[in-house]
Formats: C-alpha cells, sequence, structure tokens
C-alpha cells in the first residue's frame, strides 16, 4: 500500500490504515522525540500524541509534503512544548521551594545511579552532560542538530521539514556543533565530570 | 615549536568536515598536544552517547495503547489546566511575599527611635498608634 492509499484510508477513519502508518513510523517518531525531550517513557508518550493527531487531523493533509515531513514537524513541534512546560513548571516550582524552604535537590539523579553498575557512571554522566548542552541550544538550532545526528537525514530533508533554506540549515547544525564544542570544553576544562 | 590550540576545530574535526588543509594542521598538533588529544577523546565520547542512546526499542505496546486511546475524547486542555492552577499559586505567592516584606518593615519602623521622631513630626498619624499596622494586616488574613 502506497503512502497515498494509506492516508486516504486514514481519512476514511480505517483503523487497519492507522495501524500499518503508525507501525512504519513509530521508530522514527519515537527517536525524534527522545533526541529532544532525551527521556525514552516521554518520548512515547509525545510519540502517541503525534499519531493521534494525525488520526484527528488527516483530512487536512493535501500530500503535496511527505508524511514523515508532516510527522517530523509536529514530534518537534510537540516535544518543543513539552520541554517548554517543564521549564515553567519548574520556575513555579522553584518558587515555591523558595517560600517553603526548597525540596531534596538531586535526588533523582543520585537515585538512578544507584541503578547502575558502576562502569555506567561515567556513561551516565557524560549522557547528562551531552543533554544539558543540547537543552541549552536555541530551539532551530537543536531541532536541526537533532534531525541530523539522531535520525540522519541530509540538510536538504530537514530544510524541507523545517521549511528554511538549505544554507540556513547549514548555519544552524555548524552554530549547534560550535555551541556544543564550547560547553564541553568549558567542562572538560573545569573538570565537571 | 609548539602550534596554537585547535580545541573549536575537533567537533568538526571528528565529523571530517574540515578542509584538508586545516585536518592537517589539526592532525599535526594533536601529535605534539596532549591537552587537546584528551580534549578529543572526551569530545568523542560525549558524542557518541547519542549513537548509544538513538532508536531506542519502542514498547511492544505501542499501538495497544495508541489504539485504546483512540477511543477517548480529544483532551484539548491539558496545557491551559495546569496555568490554571499554577498562576493563582504564583500570585498568592507573591501576595504572601509583599506581607511578608511589609510585617518586616513595619517592625522596624516601630522601633523605639523611629518611632519617637516620626510621632513628633507627623502628629496627625498618632491614630496608627491605636491600630498597628501589622495587626490591622493580620485581621486581613
Ligand atoms: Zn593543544
Amino acid at each position: 500500500m502506497d503512502e497515498a492509499q494509506l492516508i486516504k484510508g486514514i481519512q476514511q477513519g480505517d483503523r487497519k490504515s492507522f495501524q500499518t502508518l503508525v507501525e512504519t513510523y513509530q521508530r522514527m517518531v519515537v527517536n525524534t522525540c527522545l533526541g529532544i525531550v532525551h527521556n525514552k517513557a516521554d518520548a512515547e508518550d509525545l510519540a502517541q500524541d503525534v499519531f493521534l493527531e494525525i488520526f484527528r487531523t488527516a483530512e487536512n493533509f493535501r500530500g503535496d509534503s511527505k508524511v514523515s515531513t508532516w510527522l517530523y514537524r509536529i514530534a518537534t513541534n510537540r516535544s518543543l512544548n513539552m520541554i517548554r512546560n517543564n521549564k515553567r513548571k519548574r520556575f513555579f516550582q522553584s518558587i515555591e521551594e523558595a517560600f517553603t524552604g526548597g525540596r531534596n535537590h538531586g535526588s533523582e539523579i543520585s537515585e538512578n545511579r544507584n541503578d547502575q553498575p558502576d562502569q555506567n557512571i561515567t556513561d551516565q554522566q557524560r549522557s547528562d552532560l551531552l543533554h544539558r548542552a543540547i537543552d541549552r541550544l536555541p530551539e532551530k538550532q537543536r531541532i536541526a542538530f537533532t534531525l541530523n545526528k539522531y535520525e540522519e537525514l541530509p540538510y536538504q530533508q530537514i530544510a524541507e521539514i523545517m521549511e528554511i533554506s538549505l544554507a540556513s540549515v547549514e548555519s544552524l547544525i555548524h552554530r549547534a556543533k560550535k555551541n556544543l564544542q564550547e560547553q564541553l570544553l568549558d567542562c572538560y576544562k573545569k573538570k565537571c565530570v | 615549536m609548539k602550534t596554537k590550540c585547535i580545541h573549536k576545530d575537533l567537533i568538526f574535526y571528528l565529523d571530517n568536515e574540515l578542509s584538508v588543509e586545516k585536518r592537517t594542521n589539526v592532525e599535526k598538533h594533536l601529535e605534539e598536544c596532549a591537552d587537546c588529544r584528551d580534549y578529543l577523546v572526551f569530545l568523542q565520547k560525549g558524542i557518541q552517547i547519542i549513537e548509544k542512546e538513538k532508536n531506542p526499542e519502542v514498547s511492544p505496546f505501542f499501538y495497544t495503547r495508541l489504539s485504546a486511546r483512540l477511543e477517548e475524547k480529544p483532551v484539548y486542555q491539558t496545557q491551559s489546566q495546569w496555568v490554571r492552577l499554577a498562576q493563582p499559586a504564583f500570585f498568592s505567592l507573591v501576595l504572601l511575599a509583599g506581607i511578608y516584606g511589609g510585617l518586616k518593615l513595619g517592625s522596624n519602623a516601630s522601633s523605639p527611635k523611629v518611632h519617637q521622631q516620626a510621632t513628633n513630626s507627623i502628629p496627625m498619624l498618632n491614630d496608627f498608634e491605636a491600630e498597628p499596622i501589622e495587626s490591622f494586616l493580620l485581621d486581613k488574613l
């Protein structure tokens, strides 16, 4: 079944077509969300929301772009929204903690680490460091970098997804790498890991 | 003589994005600089995390869960619901902070010396002695 038939099926409410679409693209959508939110359970929850949106808005899909382009756009938008909401939540929490005397910070990380075998501690720390560095990138750099590194997409496809020029994608990814490099160098010099 | 350190080129070196000339310079420098070599390993291991974590196995119940959610009515208010709860809480906290600050200021102002000066210079504010600002605010609470 080709993509056009699949979408036509979904537009008519056919569950079998929807299931085929989900099974074809679930890895791609979860992986894209993971690159932005860095947590597998959150990435799967987001991917579920992405497919629900597809099912409920399928009639709006005109077929002038590929299904994957459509999925990538929704996946990156929803992931960024989750990050923004979490930031807002943390902001209110920090205000609340300032008044209530604060809660036990960092317990989450140390608990996670206790579950890990010793030889993985460094990997966990490296992973935390890399995620923090990616999170500090401006949103457009983060999307372009994620699509390129996690999904291994060529610049031309990223340009289509983000609806920007090829030169802009090159510049975004170059700046993303430069920013990551600076943050990792800073950490290396301060021996933060 | 040792050439200038090339930390900033290394991420592009790892991705094979340097010109031949730059690449040769980087490799030459790496041979003579232990610090840049160390950093290259640090950077490489950091970036490799992406290769290790990407494309995780998707839960085998992914579609089953999704299929159950298709039966539910769409929920459009998850975000605004949160804001509805958080904003009043935030403004209550700001209000409490204001009251607390006011009480602090009030207790400073009623220290004997300041109090004396105030009553001498502004006699018409004497009514405040009958009802201190603290109890006025506390009544409101
Ligand atoms: Zn050097």
